[in-house]
């Protein structure tokens, strides 16, 4: 049987540029011009294998907050990738990653897994953003570049197998647990959930 | 990250990220209310806060003084208006901060920074806008340790946030890895039974945040820190108790949680004189007096006893102790309930603020706000923070209550122990005639909130002088400063390497009735001395009732796999590619989901309770 691992990912990125429709492709592989992402949904949950583990993958959406660029620094706590999402079709919005970058070297944890993926290049008629461009950028900060459509659904499968691909297997699954937990109904005194 | 308008109309306006507002804020969208919430700080959960050491940079780039503007011109006939002002001046004073290095370290220092410091600097500010823009300019260039210790004296003297560092220099010399981890935050610790834990776990807010276990709690006694055996086990366990007290206690213990008519004799004398009579002798007194009710000596004895309650009841919940510390510290909390208010379509804004009230004069109910960009937001309902709200129209207890804090990092433990990582509580009893009794946390490396080696240490009493005054004696007994009277007996005392003397105001002076405010504005307080956070959790409660008397508080919000995205019904109301109505159809296809959720939680709720242990 194969061990089940949670990890927490986080999307950024400007409004608009697809964030939601990305996580609504890869976990219910749907997708919707008009989604509102933030319909109560504290994340969403997809599992993948991933070699001798299993990747539960616990996908955080901004709930809106980055509109106003107000991110609370518990959203980054304990992430083990973040995805840094941008429009090809919009020049702004990939101009804002460098923010983003920034932002989450100073909230984020320090081994966090980085992903860039241009969205919408479905749209590619109408492209702002060159491919080469956004590659040299990604690789410059050492992350993971990938152009993506959540409507013809590309490359979503792909982005997260990639982000599965760099989180390191679990050496020692004893180590990698700390005695933090969760509050739950049931509260259970022997037995410490770890997380 | 545009400069977008907000929305101009909302249900409810929220100002300041504390925990009661941001409770609130929850509370409020989750039921379909339209929110803004918003905080004129860079930062979330207000005087609860918790920083990283570059968040407090980038605070002071980002900080300007608001001018009062004269929105005067978007009032509409029969308004006046209220004007808001900066909560952060008035809560906090008498900010002092400590920085002790030894001469090896500083050469250290001084060879990765050209600025040369003082063993021991002594800032004693006050808060001074000039003297304050002077220096944090000068020190805005710089980006060493040095540097970066008095810009943090800058900002608290002038902002009253309180922070602690969790690096120092002497133990951190590179300062790649001080600008790395530093994270400062407001000292809470949690009862593991209480409003806030139910309300945690009720709405499902309980997702957001990990919490450790205090592991041990201590009492300062006679000149020494010993271990306070609170549950069965560190009973058996004490090495500190004959076999004798060990049964008393046990005995006093049990028979307490129940009400006995023995007890009921002594309501309405002290505690302390109903626990002498039960023979326990001095130890088990000062254990069950300070450390368990944590009461003082006047206390009377139905209130001690209830304490006593309350501590067993919380006892063996998630450990062994009735304590909880959310890794990361408490500052994450608001942080949470504000994420779950956004998860269900609040708004959010930092770095914005709201400068006045428009009042309709016939009705003296709050119609709309002018933010800090002279936008007119209109609003069923305002709720606010206290600080921003001037003292002229709030009523607060006389003389205003302030709380006074220290906050230490230092190299070891008060009491070592097998496990460097211990999180303890540290009751400490008055140390004269006249002073106050001091709640001591100190948290490890594994709390998140300091470097491994380091220990954060926050002391809290009520305030009778500055909090130096308060505080300081009992720093330099427990601790080794260049104060502590006695060199030699303080070989084995940790070290303090910096610390931060300060007053804040205390939340629980702030009366809940008869404020000169319209009717719709309703006012929070910020954090008080006690352990128990039952108010602000009220606060929100009260307010979310008054407005919505029929509304549930907080529901569980639905588990992530439960989520289904609907694409017919999605469809059906995007067509009108309205934003309102596009959420009204969300909402419904929700609440049927919820409604299935709900009645599986209530039932788990309910088991959960009837199965709970007392004990």
């Amino acid at each position: 049987k194969m061990a089940i691992r949670e990890l927490k990912v986080c999307l950024l990125g400007d409004t608009g540029v697809g964030k939601s429709s990305i996580v609504c492709r890869f976990v219910q592989d749907h997708f919707d011009h008009n989604i509102s992402p933030t319909i109560g949904a504290s994340f969403l949950t997809k599992t993948v294998p991933c070699g001798h583990e299993l990747h539960k993958f616990l996908i955080w959406d901004t709930a809106g907050q980055e509109r106003f660029h107000s991110l609370a620094p518990m959203y980054y706590r304990g992430s083990a990738a973040a995805v840094i999402v941008y429009d090809i079709t919009k020049l702004d919005s990939f101009q804002t990653l460098k923010k983003w970058v920034k932002e989450l070297k100073e909230h984020g944890p320090e081994d966090i897994v980085v992903a860039i993926a241009g969205n919408k290049n479905d749209l590619g008629d109408i492209r702002e953003v060159p491919m080469k461009e956004a590659k040299e950028f990604a690789e410059s900060i050492a992350a993971i570049f990938i152009e993506t459509s959540a409507r013809n659904a590309v490359n979503i499968e792909e982005l997260f197998q990639k982000i599965s691909k760099q989180i390191p297997p679990l050496e020692n699954p004893e180590v990698e647990s700390n005695d933090s937990f969760k509050l739950t109904r049931a509260p259970a005194p022997s037995t410490r959930r770890c997380c | 990250m545009a400069a977008e308008d907000l929305p101009s109309e909302f249900d409810v306006v929220i100002l300041g990220t504390g925990l009661a507002e941001s409770v609130a804020a929850a509370a409020f969208s989750r039921v379909g209310q339209r929110v803004l919430h918003v905080d004129r700080r860079s930062y979330y959960a207000a005087n609860w806060a918790s920083f990283t050491f570059n968040g407090l940079l980038n605070w002071i780039q980002q900080y300007h003084v608001n001018e009062l503007q004269d929105w005067s011109s978007l009032l509409e006939d029969g308004e006046e208006v209220i004007y808001l002002s900066n909560p952060d001046t008035a809560s906090i004073k008498n900010l002092q901060v400590f920085c002790f290095t030894s001469e090896e370290d500083e050469k250290e220092e001084e060879a990765s920074s050209s600025t040369p410091t003082n063993a021991a600097e002594d800032h004693n500010i006050n808060a001074d806008e000039e003297a304050v823009k002077e220096s944090s300019e000068t020190e805005s260039a710089g980006n060493t340790v040095t540097n970066l210790l008095v810009a943090i004296d800058c900002i608290i003297s002038e902002h009253s946030i309180l922070y602690n560092p969790c690096n120092s220099p002497e133990n951190v010399p590179d300062t790649a890895r001080v600008s790395k981890t530093g994270s400062y935050f407001y000292l809470r610790l949690m009862y593991s039974r209480g409003s806030l834990v139910d309300l945690l776990i009720k709405s499902n807010v309980s997702r957001y945040a990990e919490f450790k276990n205090v592991t041990r709690i201590l009492t300062y006694r006679q000149g020494k820190v010993e271990q306070v055996p609170c549950s069965r086990a560190d009973v058996f366990a004490s090495r500190q108790l004959s076999v004798v007290e060990k049964r008393k206690l046990m005995r006093f213990l049990t028979s307490c949680m129940e009400e006995t008519e023995e007890q009921m004799a002594y309501h309405g004398r002290p505690y302390s004189e109903f626990l002498r009579d039960q023979q326990l002798g001095d130890n088990l007194e000062h254990f069950i007096l300070h450390s368990i009710a944590m009461v003082t000596e006047h206390t009377l004895t139905e209130e001690g006893l209830a304490s006593t309650r309350n501590f067993l009841q919380c006892l063996g919940r998630y450990g062994n102790t009735p304590f909880l510390f959310p890794v990361y510290g408490l500052g994450e909390i608001p942080q949470c309930f504000c994420r779950m208010c956004a998860v269900f379509g609040g708004i959010y804004c930092l770095r914005h603020s709201v400068s006045c009230l428009l009042v309709d004069k016939d009705t003296n109910r709050c119609k709309a706000v002018i933010d800090s960009r002279g936008q007119r937001i209109s609003c069923s309902h305002f709720v606010v923070e206290e600080g921003y709200v001037g003292p002229e129209r709030k009523r607060v207890a006389t003389p205003p209550r302030f709380i006074s804090r220290a906050v230490l990092i230092t190299d070891s433990s008060v009491l070592s122990s097998n496990s460097d990582q211990q999180v303890s509580l540290v009751t400490i009893p008055p140390i004269a005639a006249g002073c106050a009794a001091v709640r001591m946390v100190e948290l490890s490396s594994s709390t998140m909130t300091c470097m491994p080696g380091t220990y954060l240490v926050h002391l809290t009493c009520q305030s009778s002088g500055s909090a130096y005054e308060d505080l300081s004696p009992l720093v330099s007994r427990i601790f080794c400063t260049p104060d502590s009277p006695d060199q030699g007996n303080t070989q084995n005392c940790p070290s303090v390497l910096w610390c931060l003397y300060f007053n804040i105001t205390d939340g629980s002076g702030l009366e809940t009735e008869g404020h000169d405010l319209p009717s719709n504005v309703y006012m929070c307080s910020g954090p008080d001395g006690g352990l128990s956070h039952e108010n602000a959790i009220k606060q929100a409660e009260a307010i979310f009732s008054k407005i919505l008397p029929d509304e549930d508080f907080c529901p569980p919000a639905p588990n992530p796999e439960d989520i289904i995205y609907d694409g017919d019904a999605t469809a059906s109301a995007e067509g009108e590619d309205k934003e309102g109505e596009d959420k009204e159809g969300e909402k419904e296809n929700q609440d049927k989901l919820e409604e299935a959720v709900l009645t599986e939680e209530t039932v788990q709720t309910a088991t959960a309770t009837s199965t709970l242990p007392s004990g």
